[in-house]
């Protein structure tokens, strides 16, 4: 078979070179070969060459105008400023715009009236003097911390030094504030299961 | 004595100074001439010059604070003003759908209880659960949880117990052999050399409570200072008088591990007059917020 084959090339190259007879040197040349087709009815054409197609001069000047006009409209579809992440609280849910849920405004007599607005002043001289009280006892401290500071510089310098320089491991200091009831000694809290649904935005 | 002598040859040393420079640049505009004070360039040596020529002894004394654990009481002004901004919000407010759901399952048991009523019209799977019933399940749930009291009548009478009066934050007093007597005071210790302030008054916390108090020192300065002399018998040239510097600290950890060794007490300020000598009561009030 593959003999077969080299004679039939054979056949079709020797029109073009000399080289070509060593191929047909390999044949028997004697033996009347069945594949002998005549050389004149073939035609020789580009794929049969085999020869790489050459590219044109042009394409990669093409092929990077593509890429640039590409690359041009990334650049304006990014500098559109990215999108505000919408602030949840600031957004009125439609479920308080619902006029079903208005409720049916009870009438206020006018002695209730007079005694509200008698309680918010009480309440406002009571807290003014409830401020002004703290603010006396902290003016107080600051004092008492004053004086204490000038004590101490009279005695040693070196000491007063000391109290004046900032303690690194004070802050960040954390304390629990006071709840309604006192913690129960040896509470085993039981697991909360929730599910986090809040939204995350990302830009 | 020394300080000041040491301050009057430092402003002479300056102006002497300032003419010297007003001199030498003549009638032009007068420079900016800086001063350093002698004091600065002999600080170190003259610290133990310091405190061997002072007739104060120092101390250190700690204001441990336990702050308060449970909200107080509302005062009547304030249960007043409490029940009407409830009122007022309630008025202001909109229906919640828990109470919607209330409305509706209302009207739906007044439909039914109608003559006319015609079962066709309820859905099958609105039966599930009424709404009063959630109310009841829930209010079951609260009943069996049951909170820590919030005032114990027998721990607040003792004094010496961390968890008295949770409404009110308490200082720490100890009992102190003082010259010739026992009085009660903030836990004090006298200054040792090489040692801050700081941690004299974080000594005078150990060696007073037991080992399983925890507290943090709110900074290195003092906050108050309560400075007494000697009686006339016991001055001599050297000691004329005691200065006490206080430091505060708040209570961390209000389990401690094993006895303390000198009598405790925990107080509220309006406690501490009566255990306290009024001058150190009145210097010591200062600084004590009741906040």
């Amino acid at each position: 078979m593959s003999s077969a084959v080299s004679r039939f090339i054979g056949g079709v190259l020797s029109r073009q070179a000399a080289a070509s007879r060593l191929l047909l040197g390999e044949c028997n040349p004697a033996v009347q070969s069945p594949c002998f087709f005549p050389v004149a009815t073939l035609k020789t054409s580009a794929p049969l060459r085999a020869e790489p197609k050459k590219k044109k001069k042009v394409d990669p000047r093409r092929e990077q105008m593509m890429r640039e006009r590409l690359k041009k409209k990334l650049k304006k579809l990014e500098r559109v400023p990215p999108e505000l992440i919408p602030i949840e609280d600031f957004i009125t849910p439609t479920k308080c715009l619902d006029e079903t849920r208005e409720r049916i405004p009870p009438t206020v007599s006018f002695e209730e009236s007079e005694s509200r607005a008698l309680l918010l002043k009480e309440w406002s001289r009571y807290k003014q003097k409830q401020h002004m009280a703290e603010v006396e006892a902290i003016e107080l401290a600051l004092e008492a911390q004053r004086e204490a500071l000038e004590e101490l510089k009279m005695e040693s310098e070196e000491l007063y030094r000391a109290a004046l320089k900032p303690d690194p491991l004070l802050l960040p200091f954390t304390h629990e504030g006071p709840a309604y009831t006192p913690p129960i000694p040896n509470y085993d809290a039981p697991d909360g299961k929730y599910n986090d649904i809040t939204k995350v935005y990302t830009q | 004595m020394a300080a000041p002598c040491r301050k009057m040859a430092s402003r002479s040393y300056s102006q002497l100074l300032c003419c010297f420079s007003r001199t030498a640049v003549g009638s032009g505009a007068c420079r900016r001439f800086s001063v350093t004070p002698i004091d600065r360039a002999t600080p170190r040596a003259s610290t133990a010059a310091d405190r061997a020529t002072s007739p104060w002894s120092l101390m250190a004394a700690v204001c441990l604070q336990r702050l308060p654990v449970i909200t107080a009481d509302c005062s009547p002004i304030e249960q007043r003003f409490k029940q009407m901004l409830q009122q007022m919000e309630l008025e202001k407010s909109m229906l919640s759908d828990h109470e919607l759901r209330l409305m509706e399952d209302a009207e739906r048991m007044s439909r039914r209880q109608a003559d006319d009523y015609d079962s066709d019209e309820d859905l099958g799977d609105q039966e599930i659960m009424m709404t009063q019933d959630l109310e009841d399940t829930w209010e079951q749930r609260l009943k069996n949880f049951q909170p820590a009291p919030r005032v114990r009548a027998d721990v607040d009478e003792d004094l010496t117990s961390v968890q008295r009066c949770l409404t009110d934050s308490l200082v720490l007093l100890a009992e102190q052999q003082v010259g010739a007597e026992k009085l009660w005071l903030l836990p004090q210790a006298a200054w040792q050399e090489g040692e801050t302030l700081r941690r004299t008054a974080e000594r005078a916390l150990d060696s007073m409570t037991a080992a399983g108090v925890r507290a943090t020192f709110l900074g290195n300065a003092p906050c108050g200072v309560y400075k007494y002399k000697l009686p006339k018998a016991a001055r001599t040239e050297s000691s004329v008088g005691v200065k006490v510097f206080f430091f505060k600290a708040i209570l961390v950890d209000g389990t401690p591990g094993s006895a303390p060794t000198a009598p405790l007490l925990w107080l509220k300020k309006s406690e501490l007059q009566k255990y306290l000598k009024p001058a150190y009561m009145m210097n010591v009030g200062r600084f004590i917020l009741n906040l």
